[in-house]
Formats: C-alpha cells, structure tokens, sequence
C-alpha cells in the first residue's frame, strides 16, 4: 500500500511507460493482453504499471469474462482537462484584446 | 498533473506601457474584465466582474519592471464562487526590439492537493509542493 495517496499519484505520474499506458487507456478502455499487444512491453510489466495507476485512483478495473478491462477514473483528468480548455480559452481571448489595445 | 496553462506574446509595447495595461484598473477593464479593483501590494485585494460573475481574490506579487531592464512580475490568486482558488501570474520581459514578451501562467495548484484529500498549504503540510512541479 502507498504511505499516502499523493506519493502514489505522483509516482505513477513520473513513469513515462505509465503516463503512455494511462493515455493508451484515456483513448479506449483496454485489458493488460491489448495494451501489451500494442506498447513494445511485456504483459507482466503492463500488470505491474496498471497496478501502481490503480493504486493511485486513476485507474479503474472491470471484470470482463476472464479478463480485467482498465478505464481511466473520469473525475480527476477529465476536470482537468476541462478547466484547461476553459482557462485557455478564455485567456487567449483576453490577450488578443490586450494585444489589439497595444497595436 | 497540476492543472495549468501558459501563454506567452509579444506586443509591440515598452514593458512600462504594458505594465500600465495589466494594473491600471480603467485598462484592465478594457480587456481582462468588465470591471476590475486590484490593490497594488502583496496581500492586496483582487475584485473582477466578468459578465454576471465575480471573482475575487488577493494579490501576491508586484514587481513593476525595472529602467534597467528588470522583468515586471504580477501574481494575484483568484476563484469564482466556490471553484477552486487559481493563480494567475503575469511577466514582462523587454524584447530586443522594444517591445514587451509577456508570459502568462494561470495554475490551481492547490486542486491536486484537494483532489488527493492532502491538508492545503497554510494548514501545517506543504511537502508536496516541489513533487507537484516534478510531475507537471
């Protein structure tokens, strides 16, 4: 178990193959056999990735038959992503006023 | 995984003339918020309407560019109702053709904290604060 659910989120976070896998499955919902089928990683080490994502609640398990279908939890980076878009936008129109105010 | 997004332009402005634009509430008004009161010193308060809504705030730094080519720096924290608090900074860098490279910044680091159920800052925990730049 991680000490705190923090370190387990940043943990996850700083492993480029997870953050690969992570966006892999941010895309579509996949099991351990597809995600190994398509990243040049073995099946165990997809298993011992998808378990550190898990563990710090980004991931998400579904029994599939015999199988387990990962899904990426939506709350924390769908937000994200939505407040960036918003927050982004919003800027870019703002600076485009301030930069027709200067020309 | 902080929430964050930057921008960065040049306008054809001394960086005195675009601080005047980013602090003066009267030109504030004319392209940041319909109305804008922002008290010029850390700690200052930072009151926007933009439309129906409201925001406000506190302002955390003011640097106005230096004669000798200093960047001028603004940093004020604002949130809308009960969104989370983010924080907002503006630098003005001289560019070498006169004019001025701002760079913008707004990030709710303290969102991640939320998220995650860590005490925020200001309640006795801040280790977090380095890993969180770590893993943007």
């Amino acid at each position: 178990m991680p000490r705190h659910p923090a370190d387990a989120v940043f943990g996850a976070l700083a492993d480029p193959t997870r953050r690969q896998l992570l966006s892999a499955i941010a895309e579509e919902p996949a099991t351990a056999t597809e995600l190994a089928s398509e990243l040049p990683i073995s099946r165990q080490a997809v298993v011992k990735h998808l378990g550190a994502l898990s563990e710090a609640g980004l991931l998400a398990r579904e029994r599939v038959g015999r199988d387990v279908r990962y899904h990426v939890t939506p709350a924390p980076l769908s937000d994200a992503v939505s407040w960036m878009a918003e927050v982004g936008g919003q800027w870019d129109e703002r600076l485009a006023a301030l930069a027709r105010r200067l020309a | 995984m902080t929430d964050r997004i930057e921008r960065q332009l040049m306008l054809p402005a001394s960086p005195p003339e675009v601080w005047e634009e980013i602090t003066d509430p009267d030109r504030l008004s004319e392209w940041l918020a319909d109305e804008a009161v922002l008290d010029l010193w850390p700690g200052g308060d930072a009151w926007f309407r933009i439309g129906d809504a409201i925001r406000t705030g506190w302002v955390e730094e003011v640097s106005p560019p230096g004669a000798d080519g200093e960047c001028g720096q603004l940093a004020f924290w604002w949130a809308e109702g009960d969104e989370p608090t983010s924080r907002v900074e503006i630098v003005l860098a001289p560019s070498r053709a006169g004019g001025t490279e701002l760079r913008l910044v707004e990030a709710r680091p303290l969102e991640v904290l939320d998220l995650v159920g860590i005490p925020l800052p200001g309640q006795g925990r801040t280790r977090y604060g380095p890993a969180l730049v770590a893993a943007a």
